[in-house]
């Protein structure tokens, strides 16, 4: 009793850290997995064993993968293309950009996409002499939406695709067709928001026009390595159990082979710069801080009271997790919320056994965490990066401003994802 | 070691006639060769001095030239002055004391530290006077001893920094940077308070960057946009912005005392050409990486 209050007073300290950034998440996390050692909640070698090398080696492989992806210039050439297509109307590149922010979400993940498009979309706005804030909620919301959509989209769907076994096409089937119905709504609200808000002139739309969009792909040949190397890989997920091949063998053989094709020269830059460290050591903390809870039996307590609340109703404990879930995303970081979350899925799956129902459960939680993350500013990482730009660069965006578009695009999304779970399964 | 050891009265001449470089060069090497054997002399010796002179000025900003040839197969280092009442003219130098030493090939240290002494003797006006004034030679070696000048064992930043370098407040604003900048021709500067106390140092990248929004810097690529206003921008807050708002205030400094390899060593692992040299919280000098080259290397 002692060691479950010692690992969940761990587990709440971290998350307070984390939330208040008053330490870095990574050194928390750290921190918070080697005083459950020390303090003898689980010894060292049940905390190692913890560590989920699928997901971080996944994670490795395609933050390998993205940075030779980024490098041929084939992010910035969908941006600029999408401006000019838009024709510089500014309530049509708000359109576009949120479809290109969603699909380039999907497959980079949410922070890098907006590290990409933001400073363009800025760019642009100053250009037209608007305000770029409408922009930068919008894709973030958009990121967000995107993340959820695939396996590799956002660190919660690649806890769960490890934690599961749920492979990629699992992920496209269940999850992207309620991500094109949110999305088709988002754009939905945004007419409803913007429409006629936004007047530019003719002037400023040639602008955009001018931007030449020849010299961005410059390396023809690597980008057609690259295009081939990231299609085999989305086809070995896709195969993946015919193959008897794990994500992480499949990234970190994708990511491999093009850092090796196209980048040899630049190892270790890219080792040092485009591996976010931060995040790899942060997983590896919380996996640690994570398995306290588990092997004290604190999820397992939390789990029979989920239980004892749905009593065992499938149906009724996917609405539980997903609002759960998603109330709690809105507010603070998702992913160690998930970390927890997940054991526990995994114990009501001890008293839930047909695996018919317990897989909205998982839907539920990935659901949740990524949509909900949209409610307010510090719901999810991209929202608080896009913000940190937006500031740095004169526009400030306060909580409110924030909140109060997030939390209605929140809210589609989630209960329309209550409705899709709640027909389909 | 005191430099007036290293000097003979009869080799310090006064001059008072007006004469060429070559003329006064000539002077400078009879008295040598008539006293010493060296391997190589007279107009062999001549020529070579010239056509070191084409390669590399002798002449210091300081007013004083200091010729040099290194022969091989020669132990000893041999020094010969001349104080000219007619100054010579070294491409627009006013030169109006000219020091001709001869040393060994292998012996470059301790010629060095001659020349380090000597610099640091002509940048003192006062001093520079007073040896015009004594007249003779054995006034001047009494001088030297008298005021305790140094050959030094080894060269510091001190001997070879630029002294009281242009600097500019923190209150000022960019525009008057920039005019400092341009003329002076000077990509950098330290920045220092009334007192004299440094402070930090701004260069030209950071008065560009005021140009440039941070989101411009985060974009992966800018091959797509021609024009772009915000750079025009900066003529704008030209008058707006101060040194203050743009300098940076943690740049690695050197004292006096700092070796040449310490130097070379921070100008690497900073990726800097010059480095700001501070005393007791004073600005005292800047060291560029082309000092190193013209004062330490290319001797």
């Amino acid at each position: 009793m002692l060691l479950m209050i010692i690992a969940l007073l761990v587990f709440i300290v971290t998350y307070l850290c984390i939330i208040t950034e008053w330490v870095n998440k990574m050194l928390a996390a750290l921190i918070g997995g080697f005083v459950i050692i020390v303090l003898g909640v689980v010894d060292q070698t049940i905390a190692f064993s913890a560590i989920d090398w699928n997901v971080i080696f996944f994670l490795i492989g395609m933050m390998l993968t993205i940075s030779v992806m980024r490098e041929t210039g084939m992010f910035m050439y969908i941006a600029i293309k999408t401006a000019k297509i838009a024709k510089g109307s500014p309530l049509k590149i708000m359109a576009l950009m949120f479809m290109a922010t969603a699909l380039i979400s999907a497959i980079l993940g949410s922070v890098t996409t907006i590290m990409i498009l933001i400073p363009i979309v800025l760019l642009i706005s100053e250009e037209l002499k608007i305000t770029p804030v409408p922009f930068i909620i919008t894709m973030v919301v958009a990121s967000n939406m995107g993340g959820a959509a695939t396996m590799i989209g956002d660190p919660p769907n690649i806890l769960i695709a490890s934690a599961t076994k749920f492979t990629f096409v699992d992920f496209v089937l269940n999850l992207t067709p309620i991500i094109l119905i949110i999305v088709a709504f988002s754009l939905g609200l945004i007419w409803l928001l913007y429409r006629g808000k936004m007047r530019v002139s003719n002037e400023r739309r040639a602008k955009i026009m001018e931007y030449n969009d020849k010299n961005l792909i410059t390396n023809h040949k690597l980008l057609w390595i690259t295009l081939s190397v990231v299609g085999l890989m989305l086809l070995a997920f896709i195969f993946q159990k015919p193959l008897h091949l794990e994500n992480a063998t499949i990234a970190m053989a994708a990511g491999l082979i093009l850092v090796f094709v196209g980048s040899r020269k630049k190892v270790e830059t890219i080792i040092l710069n485009d591996i976010d460290w931060i995040t790899i050591f942060f997983f590896i903390g919380l996996f640690m801080i994570v398995e306290g809870l588990v092997h004290t039996g604190f999820i397992d307590l939390l789990a029979q009271g989920v239980i004892s609340v749905t009593n065992g109703e499938p149906k009724t404990t996917s609405m539980v997790i997903l609002w759960l879930s998603g109330i709690f995303s809105a507010f603070v970081d998702n992913i160690p919320f998930v970390a927890a979350m997940i054991p526990m899925i995994e114990r009501i799956g001890e008293v839930i056994t047909d695996p018919v129902q317990i897989k909205p459960l998982w839907w539920a939680l990935s659901l949740g965490t990524c949509l909900g993350g949209n409610g307010t500013l510090v719901g999810a990482s991209a929202n608080i990066v896009a913000v940190g730009i937006a500031n740095r660069n004169g526009y400030k965006i306060s909580f409110m401003d924030y909140t109060k578009i997030g939390v209605l695009f929140a809210l589609e999304s989630v209960i329309l994802s209550s409705l899709y779970i709640w027909i389909r399964y | 070691m005191l430099l007036a050891s290293f000097l003979e009265p009869r080799n310090i001449l006064f001059e008072n006639r007006v004469l060429t470089k070559e003329q006064l060069y000539q002077i400078l090497v009879d008295r040598l060769c008539s006293q010493y054997k060296l391997p190589i002399c007279g107009s062999k010796l001549m020529e070579l001095i010239l056509q070191r002179d084409e390669e590399v000025s002798p002449a210091y900003s300081t007013g004083i030239a200091i010729p040099h040839i290194r022969m091989e197969n020669f132990n000893d280092t041999l020094i010969a002055m001349a104080f000219l009442q007619n100054p010579l003219d070294y491409n627009g130098i006013k030169v109006s004391w000219v020091v001709l030493i001869i040393t060994d090939k292998t012996s470059s240290k301790l010629y060095l530290n001659i020349v380090a002494a000597l610099l640091k003797l002509s940048n003192d006006k006062e001093a520079v006077a007073d040896l015009h004034n004594t007249g003779d030679g054995h006034s001047v070696i009494q001088y030297l001893k008298k005021k305790e000048v140094e050959v030094k064992k080894d060269v510091t930043i001190a001997d070879i920094m630029v002294q009281k370098p242009i600097a500019v407040h923190p209150e000022n604003t960019l525009r008057e940077l920039i005019n400092l900048m341009c003329m002076y021709r000077v990509a950098g500067m330290p920045v220092v308070d009334a007192t004299g106390k440094y402070i930090g140092e701004v260069n030209i990248l950071n008065l560009l960057k005021v140009g440039i929004p941070d989101f411009v810097m985060m974009l992966d690529d800018l091959s797509f946009l021609a024009s772009y206003e915000p750079l025009e921008n900066l003529l704008e807050k030209q008058d707006l912005l101060l040194v203050n708002d743009i300098m940076a205030t943690d740049e690695k400094t050197l004292s006096p005392e700092t070796s040449i390899i310490e130097a070379v060593f921070l100008m690497f692992t900073n990726k800097k050409r010059y480095l700001s040299v501070v005393k007791e919280g004073k600005l005292v000098g800047l060291v560029t990486a082309m000092d190193i080259l013209t004062k330490v290397i290319a001797v």
